[in-house]
C-alpha cells in the first residue's frame, strides 16, 4: 500500500516528459485552461446534467491528444472519488422529487444530483491530471513565480516535491521493519504511533541541516539571487521569465474558453429535452 | 478533510482563494525577515514532506475497525512555528491536490484555510502557545534544566505538552470541520441540510481530533525529549539560543505584542469569511418573501411577465456562477428521455473522437 503510494507520487510527473502537441503548449495556457475549465463545470446547477455532459469532450480530445495512458488517470479518479460519492449518495437518498419516469422507474432529483457531483468530480479531477501530466512540476513552479507567488513559498513546494520520495521510502522502510518485528498485528499500534513519526522526524531534521549545509558549500545563497532581480536563479533553472505567449496559442485558449461559454449559456443538449 | 471541486460553487471558491492566498502571503513575509533565519526553509521543507509521508502511515483506531491518519497542521506549527507551518502545510495541500486530487483545484484556498490557517494561525497561538508555555516550566526546563535532570519538572512539561496537543488539535479539527460545513452548504451543492451536516461532522471529527491529538502529543514528547531547543524554537523565534534558566521570555512584552497580531488577522479574516459565507446563503435560500410566496401560490417566483424579461432572467440564471439553492421548479426538471439520449450519444460521441485520435496518433507512430 505504501510502496504503491511512493511510486505513484512521481508517476504523473512521469508522463511529463513526452513531446506532443500538448505537452508543447504553453505552461500558462494550460493553466489558465485548467482553471477556466473547472469553473465552468463547477459553475453548473447541481440538476443540469445535460448542460455538464458535453464538457465531457475536453477529457476525452485531450487525453489521446497528449497520449496519455487513460488506465492510470481513471485510477487516480477512483481516489478522489469516495467523498463526493458520499455526498451525491446522501443527496439521492434525502431528495426524492420525482423528476421523470423511464418505464417502471422514477428518476428523483437526488439521483440527478447524484450523477451531477459524480461527473463534476470525474472532470475536475481530469482537468489537474492533464495539467499535471504534461507540465514539468518545475515549470509550473515557475509560473507560480511569474505570478509573483513569494520566492520562499515556491522554494518550499519544489523542496517538499522532491523531498517526498526521500522520505516516504524512509517511512516505509520503518514500517517494514517495525512490521517485521510485530507478526500478526495490522499495521502501526497507537501507542507507537507516536516514537515512530517522532523518529520520523528526528531523522528529517537532521536531514534537512545535512541538506541546507551542502547546498551553502556549494554557493546557494537566495539573497543573492533576489538582488540581482533574477528570481528564477533561486530555483537553479536558467530560463528567462518574461517570455512572451505565442499568438497562436493565445488565439486557440481565446477559442477554447469562448466554447465553453457558449457551452454554459446554450446547453445544447438541454434544448433537446 | 480535503474538499472537492465538486461541491463548491464558484463564489466560495474564489474567495476563500483571496483569504487563503492573504494568510500565505503574510506569513511569507514574516518568514523573509532576518531574525528568522532562511536556513529554516530546508527545515520546512522536510517536515512538510515529513508530515506528507506520515499522512501515508494509517493506523487502525480502537474499537471501530476502521483506519484514519494524522492531519498534522498543529504538529507542524509546533515544530516550525504559525507562519512557517502554513507555509508548510499549504506547500503539502497544493501537491496533494496536484498530483493526487486529493482536494479540488478550485477548492484549494477552502483547503488551505480550513486545514492550514486555522490550526497554524488559530489553534497554535490561542491554544497550543499558551496552555503549553504559559509560565516557564517548558522554556526553562529546556537546555540546562533538561541536562541537570529535573525530572520533576520535565514531566509537568510533558504533561503541559500533552494537554496542549489534544486540545489545540481537538479545537483545531471542530473549527476546520465547521468551515468545510458552512463552506459546502453556501456553495448549496449538497442536499444535506445544515443541521444535520453540523451533526455528522463534528462527532466525527470529534473522534479524529481525540485520536491525532494522542499522537501529535506524542510525537513532540519525543521530539522534546530528544530535541527540546525544537518546540521552543518555534514558539519563541527571538529567544532561539539564548534561555537563561528562571527567566520568562513567554511573558515578555515584545513577545507577547507579536503574538497578537496573527490573532487580529486571523480574527478579521474569520469576519470576512463568515460575512461572506453567511451572505451567500442567505442569498441562495429562498427568502422570506420568496417563501411566503410559494405558500400562497404554490411555487417560489411569480410568472414572468412578457417575453423579453423571461429570456433576460433566462439568460441572468445561466450566467450567475452561485448555482441557484432552489431550481427545481426550473429548466433542471425538464430533462426527458429525449434528453437522455441526446447525453447517451454525446458520451458515445465524445469516446469516439477520442478513440480515433489515439488510433490516428498510434498509426503514425508505427510509421514512423
Amino acid at each position: 500500500m505504501i510502496a504503491n503510494r511512493v511510486h505513484s507520487i512521481y508517476a504523473l510527473e512521469n508522463l511529463s516528459g513526452k513531446d506532443t502537441v500538448i505537452h508543447e503548449l504553453d505552461t500558462r495556457v494550460k493553466l489558465i485552461l485548467a482553471f477556466a475549465f473547472v469553473i465552468v463545470t463547477v459553475s453548473f446547477n447541481r440538476y443540469d446534467i445535460l448542460g455538464l455532459i458535453p464538457l465531457v469532450f475536453y477529457p476525452a480530445i485531450l487525453i489521446p491528444l497528449a497520449e496519455l495512458p487513460a488506465k492510470i488517470l481513471m485510477s487516480r479518479f477512483l481516489i478522489a472519488l469516495p467523498f463526493c460519492a458520499f455526498a451525491g449518495i446522501t443527496n439521492a437518498i434525502l431528495d426524492r422529487t420525482p423528476a421523470l419516469t423511464l418505464g417502471n422507474f422514477v428518476v428523483t432529483l437526488g439521483v440527478i444530483s447524484c450523477i451531477t457531483i459524480i461527473l463534476k468530480t470525474f472532470l475536475c479531477v481530469m482537468a489537474v491530471f492533464l495539467l499535471i501530466a504534461t507540465t514539468p512540476f518545475a515549470r509550473l513552479t515557475r509560473e507560480l513565480l511569474r505570478l509573483h507567488v513569494p520566492t520562499v513559498f515556491v522554494l518550499l513546494i519544489e523542496m517538499i516535491y522532491r523531498y517526498l520520495g526521500v522520505l516516504s521510502s524512509e517511512a516505509m522502510s520503518m514500517s517494514v521493519a517495525y512490521k517485521l518485528r510485530s507478526v500478526s498485528s495490522k499495521g502501526i499500534k497507537m501507542k507507537h504511533m507516536g516514537s515512530f513519526v517522532g523518529q520520523l522526524a528526528i531523522r528529517s531534521f537532521d536531514r534537512g541541516e545535512r541538506v541546507y549545509a551542502a547546498m551553502t558549500c556549494r554557493g546557494y545563497n537566495q539573497d543573492q539571487g533576489q538582488k540581482r532581480g533574477d528570481r528564477s536563479a533561486v530555483l537553479f533553472s536558467g530560463k528567462n521569465l518574461r517570455v512572451r505567449i505565442p499568438v497562436g496559442q493565445l488565439i486557440g485558449l481565446v477559442i477554447v474558453i469562448a466554447i465553453f461559454i457558449l457551452l454554459r449559456i446554450f446547453e445544447p443538449l438541454s434544448m433537446l429535452g | 478533510m480535503h474538499m472537492a471541486d465538486a461541491l463548491i460553487s464558484p463564489a466560495i471558491g474564489a474567495s476563500m482563494y483571496a483569504v487563503s492566498a492573504a494568510a500565505v502571503a503574510v506569513s511569507a513575509a514574516k518568514i523573509k525577515k532576518p531574525d528568522l533565519s532562511e536556513s529554516k526553509i530546508p527545515l520546512m521543507a522536510v517536515s512538510g514532506a515529513m508530515v506528507f509521508a506520515a499522512q501515508m502511515i494509517n493506523f487502525t483506531i480502537p474499537a471501530t475497525g476502521s483506519s484514519g491518519h494524522i492531519g498534522g497542521g498543529i504538529l507542524l506549527a509546533a515544530m516550525l512555528g504559525p507562519y512557517a507551518g502554513l507555509l508548510a502545510l499549504a506547500a503539502v495541500l497544493i501537491i496533494q491536490c496536484l498530483c493526487f486530487a486529493d482536494g479540488g483545484l478550485l477548492a484549494l484556498g477552502c483547503n488551505i484555510f480550513n486545514m492550514g490557517v486555522i490550526p497554524c494561525l488559530l489553534a497554535y497561538p490561542l491554544v497550543f502557545k499558551t496552555i503549553a508555555f504559559r509560565k516557564n516550566p517548558v522554556t526553562a526546563s529546556t537546555v540546562s534544566e533538561h541536562s541537570t535532570g529535573s525530572a520533576k519538572q520535565s514531566k509537568s512539561a510533558h504533561f503541559r505538552i500533552t494537554i496542549a496537543s489534544v486540545i489545540a488539535v481537538i479545537l483545531a479539527l471542530q473549527i476546520g470541520a465547521f468551515g468545510v460545513v458552512l463552506e459546502t452548504s453556501a456553495s448549496g451543492i449538497a442536499e444535506l441540510p445544515l443541521s444535520s451536516f453540523i451533526i455528522l461532522m463534528q462527532p466525527i471529527h470529534l473522534a479524529i481530533g481525540v485520536v491525532e491529538g494522542i499522537v501529535t502529543a506524542a510525537i513532540l514528547n519525543f521530539i522534546y525529549a530528544a530535541r527540546p531547543e525544537i518546540l521552543t524554537n518555534a514558539a519563541f523565534p527571538h529567544h532561539s539560543n539564548a534561555v537563561i534558566p528562571g527567566s520568562d521570555p513567554g511573558s515578555s512584552p515584545s513577545t507577547q505584542k507579536k503574538s497578537m497580531r496573527p490573532i487580529l488577522i486571523v480574527l478579521a479574516s474569520a469576519t470576512l469569511i463568515t460575512a461572506i459565507a453567511l451572505s451567500l446563503l442567505a442569498s441562495a435560500n429562498p427568502d422570506g418573501l420568496e417563501w411566503s410566496i410559494g405558500k400562497i401560490t404554490g411555487q417560489t417566483e411569480l410568472d414572468a411577465e412578457g417575453r423579453v424579461f423571461s429570456l433576460l432572467s433566462g439568460i441572468q440564471e445561466r450566467l450567475s456562477f452561485m448555482p441557484d439553492y432552489d431550481f427545481k421548479s426550473g429548466s433542471g426538471s425538464g430533462t426527458s428521455v429525449a434528453g437522455i439520449v441526446g447525453g447517451a450519444l454525446t458520451f458515445a460521441l465524445a469516446g469516439a473522437a477520442g478513440l480515433c485520435i489515439h488510433l490516428f496518433k498510434r498509426k503514425r507512430r508505427t510509421e514512423a
